[in-house]
């Protein structure tokens, strides 16, 4: 893996790429060292949210660009849950970087991907924003969610419905839909929140509802 | 510019722009060319979110724009003008150089040659 996005590169204004996997972490990077595993752990993660947020609008989508000042990270997903971004210079050559992107998505499309990876770092859930709900829930249980969810989106703002989905998705791939699995649940949306103090308010936001819900 | 509907009129009218939504940041439509404008702006604040978390995370300089490329080659950029987000959706036939100098020469007349900016 690290030799193909060596290839990349050797794109002129190609400062470097990492690819993260949402449930693996950083995969490989072979950006300058002063991009820390963590942060680029962080970025895949938020690209991976972006580029499933972009696919609820454009079913079509195969890239997306983020222009900063000085820097230009071009984002491709491999497959739903492996995002490629590479960190350009604003003079990269565009059409040569497509290209390249092109054929390592059909190298990667024809497993011909080593699996080796150079580091691992802490693992996150993917990105998929349909919340699936399962049959044999508690009663109740949606409204208790839409209140889980409408909290949330007072702490995160705008993510909250794309990140709320995501988990749910978790939760309930992990076990049953019922309230005795609350606390698994409010737990993986605290991962998701990350800031402490955030946590702690999203936590006072919804003891009412939870509180409520208890008592029936 | 004299208000938010002249400026999506004006962006709109560039060669090879389809349309354009404005909202607020905090999701407000305000002015729209485009059929479906609930299409784009949740899209656009999450884009406009995210990066910013990825500018801090990696130490970068402002953020000028975010695209989204589809497979038949048209494009969705989201501009960010203080309060606002301006979302255009480019043709394949638009040169890109051409469309970002003209929307950013009208951004500039908004946030910078009105007072009132838009409202």
């Amino acid at each position: 893996m690290i030799n193909l996005i060596d290839e990349l590169k050797a794109i002129p204004g190609v400062v470097g790429a990492s690819i993260v996997a949402a449930d693996e972490g950083l995969k490989a990077t072979n950006l300058p060292a002063f991009f820390k595993p963590e942060r680029l752990l962080v970025v895949g993660n938020h690209l991976l949210k972006l580029y499933a947020a972009g696919q609820m609008s454009f079913s079509d989508l195969t890239d997306i660009t983020l222009n900063f000042d000085e820097s230009v990270v071009v984002a491709r997903a491999l497959d739903k849950s492996i995002i490629l971004f590479v960190i350009c210079e604003p003079t990269f050559n565009n059409n040569l970087l497509n290209m390249s992107l092109n054929l390592l998505q059909d190298e990667f499309k024809s497993s011909n991907f080593a699996t080796t990876s150079t580091a691992a770092v802490a693992p996150t859930p993917a990105p998929t924003p349909t919340p699936t709900p399962q049959a044999g829930k508690d009663e109740g249980l949606e409204d208790l969610f839409a209140q889980l969810e409408s909290g949330l989106g007072k702490i995160l703002g705008p993510m909250a419905e794309f990140i709320f989905a995501e988990v749910i998705e978790k939760w309930t791939a992990e076990g049953a839909a019922n309230y005795s699995r609350i606390d698994e649940l409010i737990k993986l949306i605290n991962q998701e929140i990350i800031d402490v103090n955030k946590i702690e308010k999203y936590n006072q936001l919804i003891a009412s509802a939870l509180k409520e819900f208890q008592k029936g | 510019m004299a208000n938010a509907k002249d400026f999506v009129d004006r962006v709109s009218q560039i060669n090879g722009i389809a349309g354009c939504v404005l909202i607020r940041k905090d999701g407000t439509q305000i002015a729209q060319t485009l059929a479906n404008p609930k299409k784009y702006s949740a899209l656009m604040q999450t884009s406009n979110v995210l990066s910013v978390d990825i500018m801090e995370s990696m130490g970068f300089g402002y953020c000028c724009y975010v695209s989204f490329a589809q497979e038949n080659m048209d494009e969705f950029y989201v501009f960010s003008i203080d309060n606002y987000l301006l979302g255009v959706v480019k043709m394949s036939e638009c040169s890109l150089a051409t469309m970002l100098d003209m929307v950013y020469q009208l951004i500039g007349r908004v946030s910078t040659g009105n007072t009132e900016g838009v409202s």
